[in-house]
């Protein structure tokens, strides 16, 4: 593929029709990358424009039509609960606790699900025993432990991490297996050529074959363990994010319930981001539009 | 037991780099009948011979050399390599596919000394090889570039340098040049005339290409399909080196026109 972009790019230069559309859409990788990171720049502020723009007409619409506030609040209100809520304190407590639950349950789910996914990849007798179950479980709605979870581990943090850690589990899983048995044919020839043993086919080769697929597992799964986390806090907690929400949404403190969620939305968003750090740096070698999302 | 130990004294007699004998592969396709894809087929190869096998697609070249690689059990004959029936990958023998096969998350030359680690070899020693290797190759100052920062051809030639790197007795090339253009294959093929000449090794190349087959081979076997056979082995007795315009010489071509005409008599069309 890389290749061929080459050649036609090397082609487009000698023949010099840099005006025809047809052939601006064949630019290679870098030209393409230069103008998309100008069109995102300039799409960047229209999505801003346009932000302002709706918040300004939910604003004016909610206050011309007199929406009481415990059905919607203002944009104005949200901002003001959420400024005073991160000012006492009380916001960024609970945001903290919420964020330790879901990251930490990420990890183990991270953990896991390479562990495992490599036992299955590679060895055929884990895969007949334990993929039944797998298979089982991932049609499980895996809320629906929740409660069963508090239980068994109580209303304090643990159970929180249990349960975020098994609904990141999956997607981290899936796509360590299907990433591992991706792995080139002929690399693994080459391996066999010079009588590889398993580790070393599984170091050199399949593990960073199965990298690029591994991100994507641990992207979802990064948003799935704040989901997990928010769960069991609904389900049973003290303390948290979502344990706050339920007490701002019985006193109809709707303004406040808006800023819990944007404060979710932020905790989401920044993990996913920090993912895809993490993914540029070890797997430089590959584009994430590569590989397709499981 | 007695017919095991008189092959093995036949072999011990002359010392070829590869004996292939009544060599046959049998494949079972899904429909339940069994197609030979090479039907006893027999071969032996001079140290430091080079070999080209020419055949269309489809006449069991890349199974024979898959089975001198050791990566796939032949049905019925043997194979020695020097004296040893293989069984299985050697590590005497060096591969280069059709594609580079280059590791994308290496190096070039991290890339080149993968059969040293996986080998075991001494990485310092082979570091030092690796890098003359690339320069033997014109990949030199390429060693930190990775491999998608080169065209076709420097990754195929990355990827001749990985396949000498733990001093193969035996270079194994399976069309190794299909991919690239005319004009850099004709490029490689003068480099590889220079750099199988300063390896000193033992060459078997597959490939489709009579020209390529006469201008680089010293013996070129000819296969034809359904079953593979072996049509004929001819020497090319063309003086070395080669230059590009010994292609246009009358006794090139004379060659080119007799490989042409055995593929042909079997009713096959290049």
């Amino acid at each position: 593929m890389l290749r061929l972009r080459n050649e036609r790019s090397g082609l487009r230069g000698t023949t010099r029709d840099e005006s025809l559309p047809a052939a601006a859409d064949e630019g290679d990788r870098s030209e393409r990358a230069g103008a998309a990171s100008r069109w995102l720049r300039s799409n960047k502020v229209q999505i801003f424009l346009f932000t302002i723009g709706i918040l300004l007409v939910w604003q004016f619409v909610n206050e011309a039509l007199r929406v009481p506030s415990y059905l919607l609040p203002t944009p104005s209100a949200i901002a003001r609960a959420l400024y005073s809520g991160v000012v006492d304190g009380l916001f960024i407590k609970s945001a903290f606790i919420t964020l330790l639950e879901a990251i930490t349950g990420f990890l183990i789910a991270a953990c896991a699900g390479i562990v495992l996914g490599t036992a299955i990849a590679q060895f055929a007798i884990v895969e007949r025993l334990v993929y039944p179950y797998i298979v089982g479980l991932q049609s499980l709605p895996k809320v629906a432990i929740a409660p069963l979870v508090i239980v068994w581990f109580g209303y304090g943090f643990s159970s929180k991490i249990v349960v975020s850690a098994t609904i990141a589990f999956f997607p981290v899983l899936v796509n360590v297996i299907v990433g591992l048995k991706s792995a080139d044919a002929d690399q693994l020839d080459l391996m066999r050529s010079l009588n590889a043993s398993r580790w070393q086919k599984l170091r050199l080769v399949q593990f960073p074959a199965a990298l690029p697929f591994i991100f994507a597992g641990l992207d979802v799964a990064a948003i799935f363990s704040v989901l997990g986390a928010i769960v069991a806090e609904f389900v049973g907690s003290q303390a948290g994010l979502g344990n706050l929400l339920l007490t701002f949404n019985s006193n109809l403190d709707i303004s406040s319930v808006f800023a819990c969620l944007i404060l979710l939305g932020l905790m989401g968003t920044s993990l996913h981001f920090a993912i895809q750090l993490l993914r540029r740096r070890m797997v430089f070698w590959s584009r994430e539009d590569e590989v397709r999302k499981l | 037991m007695s017919t095991v130990l008189k092959a093995d004294r036949s072999v011990a007699e002359s010392p070829a780099e590869i004996r292939i004998t009544d060599l046959s592969m049998r494949y079972r396709t899904v429909s339940g009948d069994s197609v030979f894809a090479l039907d006893r087929v027999s071969l032996a190869i001079q140290p430091r011979e080079f070999v080209c096998v020419v055949g269309t697609s489809g006449c069991g070249k890349t199974t024979l050399l898959r089975i001198i690689a050791g990566l796939v059990r032949h049905t019925a004959g043997r194979v020695h390599l020097r004296d040893r029936e293989i069984s299985g990958p050697s590590a005497d023998v060096g591969i280069v596919f059709q594609g580079p096969v280059l590791l994308p998350w290496k190096t070039v030359l991290e890339n080149v000394m993968i059969p040293v680690v996986v080998l075991g070899l001494d990485r310092d020693a082979h570091r030092r090889r690796a890098m003359e290797l690339l320069d033997l190759v014109g990949l030199s100052g390429f060693e930190d570039k990775y491999p998608k920062e080169l065209s076709g051809g420097m990754q195929q030639r990355a990827s001749i340098a990985r396949a000498l790197v733990h001093q193969p007795s035996l270079l194994l090339m399976d069309e190794p040049f299909g991919a690239l253009d005319a004009m850099t294959r004709e490029t490689m093929n003068l480099e590889l005339q220079r750099i199988v000449k300063d390896a000193a090794i033992t060459v078997l190349f597959i490939t489709h290409s009579i020209q390529e087959a006469v201008f680089l081979g010293d013996r070129i076997v000819v296969m034809t399909p359904r079953p593979g056979r072996i049509a004929e082995s001819m020497t090319i007795d063309l003086p070395r080196p080669r230059e590009l315009d010994a292609m246009s010489a009358p006794e090139f071509g004379s060659y080119v026109r007799a490989v042409r005409r055995l593929l042909n008599a079997r009713g096959m069309t290049h």
